[in-house]
């Protein structure tokens, strides 16, 4: 158990002298940052456009609501004022 | 530690502005104290740090210039393909972008760096343990070794020679084993880098170590 320890021991302190090989990654780091960055960016803008479909897609059956019961409003008022004129005359 | 109470003058100034400033010098002392820590980033660093995070890329840049080389050193533990190596190298600078505001500048930016390239390695073996991707190792190779001429290796023989003996363990032993012995943190540091606690780290360590005989043992003559 020993002779495997102190090898495996020895063996580590000769690995801890190794040189790694080395590394530049500052571009493709930066590179992928401001691809994530332009994402979120457009990420951020959709809730927007999705608030200003949703508004679109309830103001137009709105509106037309809004005419009709104008209209179903404002005609019985009509009749009525024409009748009174009618009998002022 | 400057504070700005001079006797006779609290009367004077309103007791408002003698809270403030004496919350402020507190707080000055308080800063102070830390930046003389000697563990501490340099000025410069730390600039590049706050710079980083309000978007200036050129200062992040400076960073990963100034401390690949030491993560990359420490990535190669986690895998000798240079390729994957690069890439681990790189997700942890990613990583640390992510998390730039959790860094509070108490300790060196390496440290921290430290922290999250471990957690990046680690990642790794648990992924590949999940996909039962393991690297050859065969026991005539360690039988090999001989023992009175074992200092004589190269190094980077006996790197791949113990990196392909840890990689039969499960990521957990591997992990304390290769800061131990590969890294050569003592425990604090295993500790602080693993996140666990220092008699966890103890633990892990003897239960790991006799994991790697069993495995010696199991895979042929290993003992004496």
């Amino acid at each position: 158990m020993m002779k495997n320890e102190s090898r495996f021991e020895t063996l580590a302190r000769l690995a801890r002298s190794e040189a790694p090989p080395r590394v530049d990654v500052a571009g493709r780091v930066i590179a992928i940052l401001s691809a994530e960055q332009v994402r979120l960016d457009r990420a951020s803008d959709k809730p927007l456009m999705w608030l200003a479909a949703f508004s679109s897609a309830v103001a137009v059956p709105a509106a037309v609501l809004a005419v009709i019961v104008y209209n179903n409003w404002v005609g019985p008022l009509f009749e009525i004022s024409q009748a009174i004129a009618w009998v002022t005359q | 530690m400057a504070l700005p109470v001079v006797s006779g003058r609290i009367g004077s100034i309103g007791l408002e502005q003698f809270w403030a400033g004496l919350v402020r010098a507190v707080v000055d002392s308080v800063s102070v104290v830390e930046d003389r820590r000697p563990d501490a980033p340099d000025a410069a660093e730390f600039e590049d740090v706050r710079q980083s995070r309000q978007g200036d890329s050129d200062a992040y840049r400076r960073l990963i210039e100034r401390h690949q080389e030491q993560v990359g050193g420490i990535l190669w533990r986690f895998s000798r393909d240079r390729l994957v190596h690069e890439e681990l190298v790189q997700d942890v600078f990613v990583e640390a972008y992510m998390s730039l505001r959790s860094y509070r500048g108490k300790a060196p930016f390496h440290h921290w760096l430290s922290r999250i390239a471990t957690r990046v390695g680690y990642r790794y073996w648990k992924q590949t343990a999940r996909r039962r991707e393991t690297e050859n190792f065969t026991i005539e190779e360690w039988d090999q070794v001989p023992d009175g001429s074992a200092e004589q290796m190269d190094p980077s023989e006996a790197a791949s020679l113990v990196h392909r003996l840890l990689a039969q363990l499960r990521p957990r032993d591997r992990l304390v084993l290769t800061l131990r012995y590969l890294e050569g943190c003592d425990v604090a540091e295993t500790a602080r880098r693993t996140g666990w606690t220092r008699g966890m780290v103890k633990v892990q360590a003897v239960r790991a170590k006799k994991k790697l005989e069993k495995l010696v043992a199991k895979a042929g003559k290993g003992l004496e």
